[in-house]
């Protein structure tokens, strides 16, 4: 028999610690978002450019991170590094490997968003008398960045997930705070059933809004 | 005789020994399992997908999106110390929790895959098996599936890659996989050289990793390429 019984003093013993944790969670994300969304824009249009040397650079980095999981790459920083010397705070870790892994897919996401631009609006920009630089941020980037706005999205919903691995180098986000609380009074439905149903309302509500803003952002079919 | 290859230092052999005896074939077995048990239930509910029940397919959504949604560690969490708690049975070891943590996000991708590539089969398919007196099983055994599988193969090998990198998310449970081994290595290292060598212990993990998804990335454009 399953027994279901919720002993609701348990979250106002740790709602607010909860609460806590989910902000902790929340500012990785953003961080990473932000700085991952800045990384692949770059990128991805030095890539699709073929800028000599930073593109070659590009694709090596977005082969290294898309072909290692995340987890050996938050060791490799919080655990490694410091044989070098180098050690850095749980905090910069989290905010550091998920954004360098977001970062790497958005690459790619936008290099493919920048590509799909047939290249007659890009000689259009040039017979109006734009730049490189102007055709880039009032022709390319309009279209191309639309058409990389689905797959990118799904990249930021994975820079929320994998913050919950941050959990192995002791950063207070949701799940590593979760995990503590039922370590130390067990009482394993709340603590997981929080942890899950927090994940799902902050996962679900950014398809949500990606469906909003998908059908708000489509390209005309004039465009295509 | 003089080493023209300078020679290893002395943690080196038994430290490699240990993850390659030890943690490889433990990744490659969570791994081989999730992707059966991924690919088995994954098809079987994308397909259940596209019939015309209303309630049934909710219910398969409901699957779908919940397992998507989570992290792939708080669903290892759940199955892994959540479960037991609710029934005796269902207390499972690291290794067995991982793989159904893995199989419960790999076969929501994988159900979603197979509704898009079941629903891309011509209508006429269907229509033209139906006519030759096939019933719903038979259509979709020996008719519309093969047809669809072909159309997965890419995406299945890239969920192969995703499934073989997040093995690594076991360790954190303390299934004896690549990771865990690197790690309890760079541990015991700490005691008897004074040094946890995690450098070097971490970066041959990636290295390993990176030497088995590469070439399968590789190939999951290929195919991309080649059968679209």
């Amino acid at each position: 028999m399953l027994a279901v019984t919720v002993d609701w003093s348990y979250f106002s013993t740790y709602g607010g610690e909860l609460i806590a944790a989910i902000g902790r969670t929340l500012l990785v994300s953003v961080i990473a978002v932000v700085g991952a969304a800045l990384v692949g824009l770059v990128l991805g249009a030095a890539r699709a450019h073929r800028i000599p040397v930073v593109s070659q650079l590009a694709a090596i980095y977005v082969e290294v991170i898309r072909n290692t999981p995340i987890l050996v790459q938050i060791f490799f920083v919080f655990f490694g590094l410091p044989s070098v010397g180098i050690t850095l705070d749980a905090f910069t870790v989290a905010c550091l490997t998920i954004t360098v892994w977001g970062g790497a897919f958005n690459t790619e996401n936008f290099r493919a968003g920048f590509e799909a631009v047939p290249n007659r609006y890009r000689e259009a920009g040039a017979a109006l008398g734009f730049g490189r630089m102007r055709t880039f941020l009032d022709v390319t980037l309009p279209i191309g960045g639309r058409i990389a706005l689905p797959p990118s999205i799904n990249t930021f919903i994975s820079v929320v997930k994998n913050t919950s691995l941050l959990y192995v180098i002791g950063y207070q986000e949701l799940t590593y705070t979760a995990y503590n609380i039922n370590a130390l009074s067990p009482r394993t439905l709340e603590s997981f059933g929080t942890l899950a149903v927090a994940y799902l309302v902050i996962v679900w509500t950014m398809s949500g809004l990606i469906r909003l803003l998908e059908s708000r952002l489509a390209l005309p079919t004039e465009a295509r | 005789m003089v080493a023209l290859i300078p020679s290893l230092p002395e943690w080196v052999e038994p430290v490699a020994r240990y993850m390659f005896e030890v943690g490889l074939p433990g990744t490659l077995r969570i791994a081989g399992l999730a992707l059966v048990g991924s690919a088995v239930i994954g098809v079987v509910l994308g397909t259940l997908l596209t019939v015309d029940s209303r309630p049934l397919r909710a219910a398969i959504r409901l699957y779908v999106e919940v397992w998507r949604g989570l992290p792939i560690l708080v669903t290892i969490f759940v199955v892994f110390f959540a479960l037991p708690s609710a029934s005796d049975a269902l207390r499972f070891d690291a290794f067995t929790a991982a793989a159904i943590g893995l199989t419960l996000w790999g076969s929501a991708q994988v159900a979603e895959a197979t509704r898009g590539a079941v629903g891309s089969i011509p209508r006429e398919q269907h229509e033209a098996s139906a006519a030759l007196g096939f019933g719903w099983l038979g259509r979709h055994r020996y008719v519309i599936l093969p047809q669809a599988l072909r159309r997965l193969l890419p995406p299945f090998v890239s969920l192969l890659v995703n499934i073989i990198q997040n093995t690594t998310i076991a360790q954190v449970i303390g299934a004896a996989e690549l990771l865990e081994t690197g790690e309890r290595s760079a541990e015991r290292l700490t005691f008897t050289t004074l040094d946890t060598h995690a450098l070097e212990i971490y970066g041959a993990v990636a290295v390993v990793f990176f030497l088995i998804s590469f070439p399968l990335t590789r190939l999951a454009a290929y195919l991309e390429k080649r059968l679209i």
